[in-house]
């Protein structure tokens, strides 16, 4: 931890002495930072909780005296359904941070989103940014959670396929003692089991082994992982990896999997919105996460995984290439997500669903 | 100024306050997008989608089972409870009846899942009793458990209803019972309770109410098992099509409403003869304990066994949680005990605020909130109009909607009501919601109170010259003045532990304990959660001691 801070406070030594615009970033981008101090506020809405948050704002207030951060957290239906309502009464948030991706790409593809082209772009992977309007900020591997007391070493499933052919294997042992997000109940869970079903052709066994072993499907991870580290339940599948990193970080019987076939890769997406009262200020904000002094705060401080490849840490891109190589697989930011909001695919594939957790 | 003008600008602003969302509501289910869509159009579609839906069929009987169960487990035990504490020579009466009152501290989430810790497949007590058994006899997440669990929590509505009303009977007619030589239960079932009727079905009737809007409970015990009620059913549907569907909450919503509305009517036709039951006359009211005899430490067993499994067990669960960092099968909880979460706590200012903004949304909102009922329920009291029925209607409507979308549509309240936008990032905005959500809860209290007045101590006022006002203000009021104390004290409950109605309205300002309690679930930061839910519970305990040492009696 002291190590951390003398880290942090070096950069911001380092930051301060150096003049306002950031190496790299064109000549005039003063201009936004005197813009955005004499807006002096920022309004921002998101899902990520304000402890881990807390060191990112907190920095960047730092960074850029005189702006004040307004942070919410809430979860990712509240922030769509507040950020709707209210841009629809002409007055909202500036900054839009959620991990609901498909949510995001939807309120950019209905035109909620300012274009605006960040410094940063090159620093970024291609599939992190959608019409200069939506940006993936985190490269957040989705995991497998166990309890380490109770699973058997040998039990621990490295991939996927592995997780299948476990549950054929001991049915008995693992009956009821499976966690997952439902689907349909859970936007996220929806997405994952969907991407789940475009990277690897065997999912559908997958989940007809849930349904035969009777996996309880939950709405929250909190509601997960705080079971797999009861024994409630002995293996959480599909789990933010940030969330678990956090978790097993206080609880030593969690332990984490990254599958070795695929680790899906999600991100929280950040844009800023269109009716922004603070555009200026909402710009500094989004490059400062993208930036290279907001993602190492993200990869050692936040804990949700960094997304540029010149930032160490334990949550970083480099940190999931060591652990699963190039098996990463990224959601990508675009139009391919709006599908899963399509109406009938949607209720298509619950359907399907449905049928794979009675073992069809 | 005329009295009638005085009550009618009274139940104009009610009206405006709960018909605006409401309408809303109503409005938006007929639509097939949010109604401040350009896109949006009439359309019969959400009513036929969701009426197609047999998930929501299934909710729906879910429902049912667990309103009419919670309130034929709570209902008896509540009255009886009333009975023994206020008509009885009980031993313990003076310390139990703060304790009773505590399941009505703690936020439903917090109960249940201070429930899975304890009782759960892996829970502190269930490994004992596996270990000595072997086996597991319940099972925490059927829905006879998340029945049996909400009847016990909602014993202490019906008490407080039925307390209330005893309190104000004198003893005359029990001791004449006992002089005919009829037992203390005979007395109980025959002359007590049915003197107070009414009060027992205000109150049966609103725990039928809290069934169709129970939320943290199911949300919680029905999870691992998808058991769906109306009010997680919403959360189902609001993901089935990927985007929240305003039009869809706002159908179950209407249905609620449909279905809850003749409850309200069959309510009112039972109290029509309200004047039957009235007991403070002019003359003295005289109480003696009616003695109980070897029954007093029964009936003492019983309740120390009620307050075990409502209070203790889960409060245990909770507290033990806030102290580890992990627990369950095979964790030795010597070895994981921390005090990392409180110290946590002071990580967040936001919550830090939150805790004061409660207790001031509790205190100062909660004393406001009785006032705003108190002019209500004045206005409509010994009233003979058609309106009375109308002013029934209004309040019970707000009731029937789940407390998340009541905060939803407060929440386009204060947006597209432009006169007040500039109040929506203040406290008030919280305190309007959660006092229009218990209006009903709140005019009960008041009205159950204000029968217990007979009509010839107000008759005798007028007789003498004084105007209706000065006669309410100067005889009713008065009168009633335990019941108000009792009433601000509930309703301090009430908005401390309210959890779902906040949520809309959480930001930078408005925090309250109970809309964090809701997001850091949902984050999974479960840590925190159970200890802010104990430096919840204590908060109350320390407010409701503080009201006990500085004389406030709870009852006269």
């Amino acid at each position: 931890m002291r190590k951390l801070s003398m880290l942090a406070a070096a950069l911001l030594f380092s930051f301060s002495a150096s003049a306002q615009t950031p190496s790299g970033y064109p000549a005039d981008y003063s201009k936004i930072v005197d813009a955005a101090k004499k807006e002096a506020k920022l309004i921002v809405y998101a899902t990520t909780d304000a402890v881990a948050a807390g060191p990112l704002i907190k920095d960047f207030e730092a960074l850029y005296p005189g702006i004040s951060v307004e942070y919410s957290d809430l979860n990712s239906t509240e922030v769509y359904n507040r950020f709707i309502s209210e841009s629809a009464a002409g007055s909202t948030a500036d900054v839009i941070w959620s991990s609901a991706m498909d949510l995001q790409v939807k309120l950019v593809a209905d035109g909620k989103a300012l274009t605006y082209a960040s410094p940063e772009i090159p620093n970024l992977p291609k599939w992190a940014v959608w019409k200069n309007e939506a940006y993936g900020t985190t490269h957040e591997p989705i995991a497998f959670v166990y309890n380490k007391r109770i699973v058997p070493a040998g039990d621990v499933p490295q991939t996927h396929a592995d997780l299948a052919k476990l549950l054929a294997a001991k049915p008995d042992f693992y009956k009821g003692k499976v966690t997952a997000y439902d689907p349909e109940r859970s936007g996220v869970g929806f997405l994952f089991v969907n991407e789940d079903v475009k990277n690897w052709p065997d999912a559908w066994g997958l989940f007809r082994e849930f349904g035969k072993t009777g996996a309880r499907l939950y709405t929250s991870a909190g509601a997960m992982m705080e079971r797999v580290g009861s024994g409630e339940h002995l293996i959480g599948y599909g789990i933010f990896g940030s969330y678990a990193l956090g978790r097993a970080k206080k609880d030593p019987g969690i332990g984490i999997v990254l599958p070795k076939d695929y680790t899906l890769v999600t991100s929280r997406v950040a844009f800023i919105s269109k009716q922004a009262k603070n555009p200026n200020a909402a710009k500094l904000f989004l490059d400062y996460i993208l930036s290279k002094r907001g993602q190492t705060i993200i990869a050692n401080q936040a804990l949700l995984y960094s997304l540029r490849d010149d930032v160490d840490g334990p949550a970083s891109v480099k940190a999931v290439r060591e652990e699963v190589g190039d098996k990463a697989r990224p959601v990508v930011i675009g139009p391919d997500l709006l599908k899963g909001l399509d109406q009938m695919n949607r209720l298509a594939f619950l359907k399907k669903w449905q049928a794979a957790m009675k073992g069809q | 100024m005329p009295y009638a003008v005085i009550r009618f600008s009274v139940l104009a602003v009610m009206a405006v306050a709960v018909l605006a969302p409401l309408s809303l509501v109503g409005y938006q289910s007929f639509l097939s997008a949010p109604f401040f869509d350009s896109m949006a159009r009439f359309t019969l579609d959400a009513y036929r989608f969701v009426l197609a839906e047999s998930d929501f069929w299934t909710a729906f009987g879910t429902t049912l089972i667990v309103a009419a169960g919670m309130t034929a487990i709570a209902l008896p035990l509540g009255a009886l409870l009333a009975f023994l504490m206020v008509r009885t020579d009980l031993p313990g009466r003076a310390w139990l009846e703060p304790l009773i009152l505590i399941p009505l501290f703690v936020s439903a989430v917090v109960l249940a899942f201070g429930y899975v810790v304890a009782l759960g497949p892996v829970g502190i007590i269930s490994t004992h009793v596996k270990a000595v058994i072997g086996f597991l006899p319940w099972n925490i997440y059927s829905l006879t458990s998340l029945v049996v669990i909400a009847g016990l929590a909602h014993v202490p509505h019906v008490y407080l209803y039925t307390a209330a009303a005893l309190r104000g009977l004198a003893s005359d007619m029990e001791e004449a019972a006992r002089v005919a030589g009829a037992g203390p239960w005979r007395v109980a079932f025959n002359v007590s309770l049915p003197m107070v009727m009414p009060s027992m079905l205000f109150a049966g009737v609103l725990v039928f109410f809290l069934g169709f809007e129970l939320f943290g409970l199911p949300l919680v015990l029905g999870d691992p098992q998808g058991l769906l009620v109306l009010t997680t059913y919403l959360y189902k549907l609001t993901n089935k099509l990927g985007v929240p569907s305003y039009q869809l909450m706002a159908v179950v919503v209407v249905t609620i409403v449909a279905v809850t509305a003749p409850l309200v009517y069959m309510q009112r036709a039972l109290l029509k003869q309200a004047q039957r039951y009235v007991s403070v006359r002019g003359k003295g009211l005289k109480q003696a304990p009616l003695p109980l005899g070897a029954w007093r430490y029964v009936a003492l067993a019983g309740i120390l066994l009620w307050f075990a499994i409502t209070v203790i067990v889960p409060i245990a669960g909770i507290t033990l949680r806030s102290f580890v960092v992990s627990w369950g099968e095979g964790v030795k909880l010597m070895e994981v005990l921390t005090l990392d979460h409180y110290r946590e706590l002071f990580d967040y200012p936001n919550i830090i605020r939150g805790i004061l903004n409660t207790l001031g949304i509790g205190v100062i909102g909660g004393a406001i909130a009785v006032v705003c009922y108190t002019a209500i329920a004045l206005s409509i009291h010994r009233w003979q109009s058609g309106w009375t029925r109308v002013v029934d209607y209004l309040a019970m409507a707000p009731r029937a909607m789940p407390g998340l979308v009541a905060g939803l549509a407060m929440l386009w309240v204060f947006l597209f009501f432009k006169p007040l936008s500039p109040l929506k990032a203040t406290l008030f905005s919280v305190w309007l919601a959660y006092t229009i959500v218990w209006l009903a809860y709140g005019m009960r209290l008041i009205s159950g109170t204000l029968l217990q007045v007979g009509p010839e101590l107000e008759e005798s006022a007028r007789t003498i010259g004084a105007s209706a006002l000065r006669t309410q203000l100067d005889v009713t009021v008065p009168l009633i003045r335990y019941g108000f104390i009792a009433s601000w004290l509930l309703i301090f409950l009430i908005f401390v532990r309210e959890y779902s109605t906040g949520v809309y309205l959480l930001g930078p300002g408005t925090e309250v304990i109970g809309s964090l309690l809701v997001s850091l679930w949902g984050t999974g930061a479960i840590d925190l959660v159970s200890a802010l839910s104990v430096v919840n519970v204590l908060m109350i305990a320390f407010g409701l001691a503080v009201a006990l040492r500085l004389g406030v009696r709870l009852h006269g």
